[in-house]
C-alpha cells in the first residue's frame, strides 16, 4: 500500500466537507442563486451553429474546488467567444438538486445517479447527443451504463476506516463494527449523510443499499438506534479526522477521506466489508433549461479528455473512472488500493440508483427517525 | 417594508402549510390539506419539540442567571471600567457566529484545552476525558455562550439606571448585601429580565446550526427538523406547516411574558 503522501492540494479538499460546511452555514445556496441569476446563460449568450464553434456563457453548478484549477481557463482559450461561469452551489439533497435544474439558473450540474434518476422523473434533464461528447467513450462502459443522463465523473465508496492499534483486532465486516462498537463506545463515527448511513447498514443487515422495503428499512432503523448510544458523532465534514489522533477508534467513511487521513497517520486501515459497500457515482448533466446545449456538450467532451480529466483527478484526489487518464494521474492516486479497487471489490459494490417519490420520502423519514432517536 | 420583509412572506408560509406537494417534481399544490398539521401529532415531532423547549429553557435560565450577575457587578463599576466590560461583552459579536460556534468544538473535545485543563487540575484520571463534545451539555454551552449577551445588555439597561443612593438606603436600614439583591436588584431588574429572556428564549427555540454543529448529528431540535424539511427533503409545505405551529407556540409564550411584563403579575 502507498504511503508516498499526497499533495498539500489534495490533502486539504475534500469534497462534501467543503459542500457540508456550505450548506450549514447557509450563506452558499444564496450566494449561489444570486451569482447564478445575474450570470443567467439565457440572457447574455448565444449558441453557434450546429458543427461550428459554439458560444456564449454556460452557468456550471459545482461542488467547491471540484473541478482542475485549469480546465475552465483552458476551454475557454480553446474556445473564443465561450464562457463558463462556475457556481459553487451543488448541494447533496435530491430535492435541492431537482429544483436546481427546475430554476432556469444553470445549464449543467454536478449530480448524482440517484439526482439525475429524479431529476429524470420529474423531466428536467436535457437528453444529450453523445454522438457530439465522443470522449465518453473513454469512460468505462459500466460506469457509463450507470449514469446514462450525463457524463459520469467520480465514484466513492463507503467503508471502514480503523485503527488497529487501538481497537487491537482485525475488522473485516460491518457485523465487527457493530459488535465492537460498546467496547469502544464514545470512539465511533458514522456518516451524516441518509444514503450513505444507512445504505452501509443495509448492507450489514445483508440487504441492498437501494431497498424501499418498509421492513427493510425499519431494521435498518433499529440498528441504527441499537448503536447510536455508543457513537460519537453523526459527522459530514471531517469524518475521519478524529482516526488522526485516535479519538476515534472506528468510522464508517468514504474511500477518499480514508486515503486523505492516511496519508497523515499510517496508523489507519481501510476495510471493505465483507457484506459488501454501497457507493455514489456523480457526473454533470444538463439543464432542461440550457439555451446552449452545443456548447454544453462541447464543455462536457473537454471535461473527458484524459489529460483534462488528469487535472480534476489530481486535484480532487477522487476515485477515477477514465483508464486513458490512468498516464497523467498522480501514481499516490492511481496506485492506491483504497481509490482503485481490484475487479472482484468493485463488482460487490452497489451503487445509489433513484428510490422513487415514495421510497425518497421514506428514506428521509427513516433517517429523521434515527437522528431524533 | 413590514408587509414586503414580514407579512406577505409569513402569509406565504402559511399558504404552503396547507398545501401538498409531488415528491417527484416538487410541485406544491395548494389543496388546503391539513395533514402536515395532523403530522406534527407523531412522537417523533413532539419528542423533538420537547427536547427543543428542555434546551431553550434551560439555556435562558442559566443565561438569566448569568446575564444577571454579570450585569450586575458591571452596573457597579465605574464608568470608565464600565464602558471597557460592555466592550467585552459586543466584541465576540464582531466575529461570525459559525465560527464563535466552530471554535468550541476545538475548546470542548477530547485533548482540547477544557479535557487538558481537566486533567492538569486532577479532576479527570489520566485515561479518563471530559466527553463533553456531540452531547446535548455541549449544545447548552454553545447556545448559552452565543446567546449571553443578549441577556447581559437588556438587564444591564434596567440596572444602571437604579440610584445608587437607594442602595445605600438598603444598607442604612439594615439590609444585608443578599437582602439588597433580592428585593432592591431583582425587581427593578425584572424588565430587563424580561426583555432578555424573550430576546434569548426564542432564538434559542429555533436554533439549528448550533446543535448541527456541536451536537454531532445525535441530538435534533426543532429547527433542525424544519431545516431538513426546506433543505434536504424538500417538503415544502410539512417544513411551512412546523414552522407556523413553532411561530404559533412562540407568540403564546410571549404573549404571557409581555402581560407578565407590564402587569408584574403571571398572566391570567
Amino acid at each position: 500500500m502507498s504511503t508516498e503522501p499526497l499533495d498539500n492540494a489534495t490533502i486539504a479538499l475534500s469534497r462534501r466537507a467543503l459542500l457540508r460546511r456550505a450548506a450549514q452555514l447557509g450563506a452558499l445556496p444564496l450566494a449561489g442563486s444570486l451569482l447564478a441569476a445575474c450570470g443567467s446563460s439565457s440572457s447574455n449568450a448565444s449558441s453557434g451553429a450546429a458543427g461550428g464553434p459554439s458560444t456564449g456563457t454556460i452557468v456550471l453548478n459545482n461542488y467547491p474546488d471540484w473541478i482542475g484549477p485549469h480546465e475552465i481557463s483552458t476551454f475557454e482559450k480553446l474556445h473564443p467567444g465561450a464562457t463558463v461561469k462556475q457556481v459553487t452551489n451543488a448541494t447533496s439533497s435530491s430535492a435541492e438538486v431537482v429544483l436546481a435544474f427546475k430554476s432556469g439558473q444553470y445549464d449543467l450540474l454536478l449530480a448524482d445517479t440517484s439526482d439525475t434518476g429524479q431529476a429524470h422523473a420529474a423531466d428536467v434533464l436535457q437528453p444529450l447527443d453523445f454522438s457530439k461528447i465522443p470522449n465518453i467513450a473513454n469512460v468505462t462502459h459500466s460506469f457509463r451504463a450507470a449514469y446514462p443522463y450525463g457524463i459520469p465523473t467520480d465514484y466513492g465508496k463507503v467503508g471502514i476506516g480503523y485503527r488497529p492499534d487501538i481497537v487491537g483486532e482485525k475488522i473485516t465486516s460491518w457485523h465487527d463494527v457493530w459488535r465492537l462498537a460498546p467496547k469502544f463506545s464514545g470512539q465511533v463515527v458514522f456518516i451524516d449523510l441518509e444514503r450513505d448511513c444507512m445504505g452501509s447498514t443495509l448492507k450489514y443487515l445483508g440487504h441492498s443499499s437501494n431497498t424501499v422495503s418498509p421492513a427493510q428499512l425499519n431494521a435498518c432503523k433499529n440498528a441504527l438506534i441499537s448503536i447510536k448510544p455508543h457513537l460519537k458523532a453523526f459527522l459530514n465534514t471531517n469524518v475521519g479526522q478524529g482516526l488522526v489522533n485516535g479519538s476515534t477508534a472506528i468510522a464508517m467513511d468514504w474511500d477518499y477521506d480514508v486515503a486523505i487521513n492516511k496519508q497523515q497517520q499510517p496508523k489507519i486501515e481501510w476495510v471493505e466489508p465483507t457484506e459488501g459497500m454501497k457507493a455514489y457515482l456523480e457526473g454533470f448533466a444538463a439543464s432542461k433549461s440550457t439555451g446552449h446545449l452545443d456548447l454544453v456538450q462541447e464543455f462536457m467532451n473537454f471535461l473527458l479528455e484524459p489529460k483534462q480529466y488528469a487535472q480534476f483527478v489530481n486535484t480532487t484526489g477522487t476515485a477515477y473512472l477514465v483508464p486513458k487518464a490512468t498516464p497523467f494521474i498522480k501514481s499516490t492516486i492511481s496506485k492506491n488500493p483504497i481509490l482503485v479497487p481490484n475487479a472482484n471489490t468493485l463488482a460487490k459494490v452497489e451503487f445509489d440508483r433513484y428510490l422513487g417519490g415514495a421510497g425518497a420520502t421514506l428514506w428521509a423519514n427513516t433517517w429523521q427517525e434515527v437522528k431524533a432517536a | 417594508m413590514t408587509l414586503a420583509c414580514f407579512v406577505i412572506p409569513l402569509g406565504l408560509i402559511f399558504v404552503y402549510s396547507f398545501g401538498s406537494e409531488n415528491l417527484i417534481n416538487f410541485n406544491v399544490e395548494f389543496g388546503w390539506t391539513t395533514a402536515n398539521y395532523r403530522a406534527f401529532g407523531s412522537s417523533l415531532y413532539l419528542d423533538t419539540l420537547l427536547r427543543s423547549v428542555v434546551l431553550s429553557v434551560g439555556t435562558t435560565l442559566a443565561c438569566a442567571v448569568l446575564g444577571l450577575t454579570l450585569a450586575y457587578f458591571i452596573s457597579r463599576q465605574g464608568p470608565r471600567t464600565q464602558r471597557l466590560l460592555l466592550a467585552a461583552v459586543i466584541i465576540p459579536f464582531w466575529t461570525s457566529f459559525i465560527v464563535r460556534t466552530y471554535s468550541w468544538v476545538d475548546v470542548l473535545q477530547n485533548d482540547g484545552p477544557l479535557d487538558n485543563l481537566a486533567h492538569t487540575l486532577g479532576i479527570l484520571g489520566p485515561s479518563s476525558h471530559i466527553n463533553l463534545l456531540y452531547t446535548p451539555w455541549s449544545i447548552g454551552i454553545g447556545i448559552v455562550y452565543s446567546y449571553l449577551p443578549l441577556m447581559i445588555l437588556p438587564i444591564y439597561v434596567s440596572l444602571e439606571r437604579i440610584d445608587p443612593a437607594i442602595y445605600n438606603a438598603g444598607a442604612d436600614l439594615g439590609a444585608t448585601p443578599w437582602r439588597q439583591f433580592r428585593r432592591i436588584v431583582l425587581p427593578l431588574a425584572r424588565p430587563g429580565l424580561i426583555a432578555g429572556s424573550i430576546i434569548v428564549g426564542v432564538p434559542a427555540m429555533g436554533e439549528y446550526v448550533i446543535p448541527e454543529i456541536l451536537g454531532g448529528g445525535k441530538t435534533l431540535m426543532v429547527g433542525n427538523i424544519i431545516a431538513n424539511q426546506f433543505q434536504e427533503t424538500g417538503n415544502y409545505p410539512f417544513g411551512a406547516a412546523l414552522s407556523v405551529t413553532l411561530m404559533a407556540l412562540l407568540l403564546i409564550v410571549l404573549f404571557v411574558l409581555r402581560r407578565y411584563q407590564v402587569t408584574g403579575e403571571p398572566a391570567t
